[in-house]
């Protein structure tokens, strides 16, 4: 089986990672190089999302404060808080909805900056994820990477990074310097998530919803066709790396959880076929532990 | 016994932190990688590495030998070498070429090779971009020219470096006067490309590229540039090539207005300590070959 995942990611133009396990037989489970840390981009965005509701549960953060960012606080990004121009006042919960449905960078900037960053990795470390490290959130990255591109902007820095006639600069995809994960690591920290043992009902119930309500679906749903079968889910995309983890439950109620991270060899912005294997891989995997 | 083997695990798992990294570097698998640093901590009676949650770290005792195990390895390095002055035949060096490379430019490449490693053989390949990148990761090859964009999962690669491609375009479809054709134009014909297999991400960046500026035309797969030369001949296709020696009575070459369609390519090479891997600054220079020939 992985020999054909392989294949799907070989025939798209692409390095894959993937794991999947059933939630209900935690010993079935279909791996590629699983435990390769990988550089997870926008994918930090659920184990703050954990967190958070962590935070909530013990008390520590209270759900309906309110927020006001100003434009010039938000970092940059292509959804949500961060393409809009006036001041927004929001509450903490509500930044967490934007941040996993439309992958709002401005909005999860400020929430790791309430949950902060030390007590994000001290969770993580009590959810049993070893290989898993969030850095300095989106903005962090961003300028990193114009750093490293010597580009003057954040869409200039991309467009090095798009450019098929260069070679990428050293150390962009490099997962040291960004927020990092395995894909085994976030098949866990699902497989937590919807046991139900992590959080209370209630916060459960709410993470599971907002990763219902993902609105990308070219990614892992795109390998399900079938109006019966539900995905939630959370994507990544920084350059040429592509990923989406989630979990994807049948009509007849089981359920998987998978996560498949990509590297794509062209630089593009748009690479439907890549999109497209990360749905095929996870189709064939969780076809295998049905 | 305390091996090579054990030595390089030592010292690439100092350098990589990371298990999976360290044994792809190496060459092989994880759990050879800790088996092997089990034996030497054996060997050595104390732990050299703290294997904590996602990060590998020396440990005191690991701190202190280190040095030792990279002096031994640049001893046991320097031996190979000797070795291979002392072989009639000298070292030799297997360089895979893809089809796409223009023959001139792979002999520049051969050539390079020879005088950059003295008392060095040569030994060239021809094979598809997919085929030769996972001959040079197993440290089959030693280097390859290969199409860009491709998969390079863990290989070192040099910059890419572009060549202006021709038209081979029949007479039939457009007098041989010597002028640059937009691509738009050439859609009378289908345009000739090799099997998709061979290179998915290059290919699929070409006939992405080709279906923006020309959307009618179609295309035609052909085994290799001799059955594209010949289709081109018989006034049933057009060529893409940056190769200056294809020709063929009754075919105009033509530059393409823009150049819209280069051809990519990159000298790859396996990651140092992998056996057989030529030294850093050789590869450099190899790389710097191609860019410049």
């Amino acid at each position: 089986m992985t020999a054909r995942i392989r294949a799907t990611f070989e025939d798209a133009g692409a390095r894959g990672w993937l794991h999947a396990v059933s939630l209900e037989h935690p010993d079935q489970s279909v791996a590629l190089d699983p435990d390769v840390v990988v550089p997870i981009a926008s994918v930090y965005k659920l184990p703050l999302l954990a967190a958070f509701c962590h935070l909530v549960d013990a008390q520590e953060l209270n759900p309906r404060e309110q927020v006001t960012l100003a434009p010039e606080d938000r970092i940059p990004g292509p959804t949500g808080l961060s393409i809009l121009q006036d001041p927004v006042t929001m509450s903490l919960r509500d930044l967490a909805v934007s941040m996993m449905t439309v992958s709002d960078n401005a909005a999860a900037d400020a929430l790791l900056n309430r949950v902060g960053v030390d007590r994000l990795a001290q969770l993580l470390q009590s959810f049993g994820l070893e290989h898993t490290r969030v850095r300095r959130g989106a903005a962090g990255n961003l300028s990193e990477l114009r750093r490293r591109t010597g580009a003057s902007d954040v869409d200039a820095a991309f467009a090095v990074l798009a450019d098929n006639d260069q070679t990428d600069p050293v150390g962009v995809y490099d997962a040291a310097g960004m927020s990092a994960s395995s894909a085994r690591d976030m098949t866990t920290l699902l497989a937590s998530l919807w046991s139900g043992r992590l959080l209370s009902e209630e916060q459960t119930a709410f993470a599971q919803k907002v990763m219902q309500q993902q609105v990308f679906s070219q990614r892992v749903a795109s390998g399900f066709p079938y109006d019966g079968v539900r995905v939630a889910g959370k994507t990544g995309t920084f350059g040429a790396l592509r990923h989406e983890v989630g979990v994807v439950v049948m009509p007849g109620g089981d359920a998987y959880a998978v996560a498949v991270f990509t590297h794509a060899a062209r630089g593009d912005y748009r690479l439907p076929r890549v999109d497209a294997a990360i749905g095929e891989a996870a189709r064939l995997a969780i076809d295998q532990l049905r | 016994m305390l091996t090579e083997r054990y030595l390089q695990i030592f010292v690439t798992l100092a350098d990589e932190q990371h298990f999976g990294d360290a044994a792809r570097v190496i060459g092989i698998t994880q759990p050879p990688l800790s088996q092997g640093l089990r034996r030497l901590e054996a060997m050595v009676g104390a732990k050299l590495f703290e294997r904590g949650p996602g990060r590998v770290e020396l440990t005191p005792a690991g701190v202190a030998l280190l040095p030792y195990a990279r002096r031994a390895l640049g001893a046991i390095d320097e031996f190979h070498h000797a070795a291979v002055a002392q072989d009639p035949d000298g070292l030799e060096i297997r360089l895979g070429l893809a089809p796409e490379v223009p023959a001139s430019l792979g002999a520049a490449v051969a050539a390079a090779c020879g005088r950059a490693v003295r008392g060095s053989r040569v030994t060239a390949i021809s094979a598809p971009t997919s085929s030769l990148v996972g001959q040079v990761s197993t440290g089959r090859l030693a280097m390859a020219v290969v199409l860009h964009p491709a998969v390079l999962d863990g290989l070192q690669a040099g910059p890419v470096t572009l060549l202006q491609s021709w038209a081979l375009v029949p007479t039939s479809l457009h007098p041989d006067d010597g002028q640059p054709l937009s691509l738009r134009k050439l859609d009378g014909l289908p345009v000739a490309v090799r099997p998709r297999a061979e290179a998915p991400a290059a290919r699929d960046l070409f006939l992405d590229t080709l279906g923006l500026h020309r959307p009618g035309g179609g295309t035609v797969v052909v085994t290799d540039d001799r059955a594209a030369l010949a289709m081109a001949a018989a006034g049933q296709a057009i060529v893409v090539t940056p190769d200056d020696s294809l020709q063929a009575a009754g075919v105009g070459r033509h530059r393409l207005v823009d150049d819209p369609l280069p051809v990519r390519l990159r000298l790859v090479w396996p990651q140092p300590r992998t056996p057989n891997a030529l030294p850093p600054e050789v590869m450099a220079q190899l790389a710097q070959a191609l860019a410049a020939p």
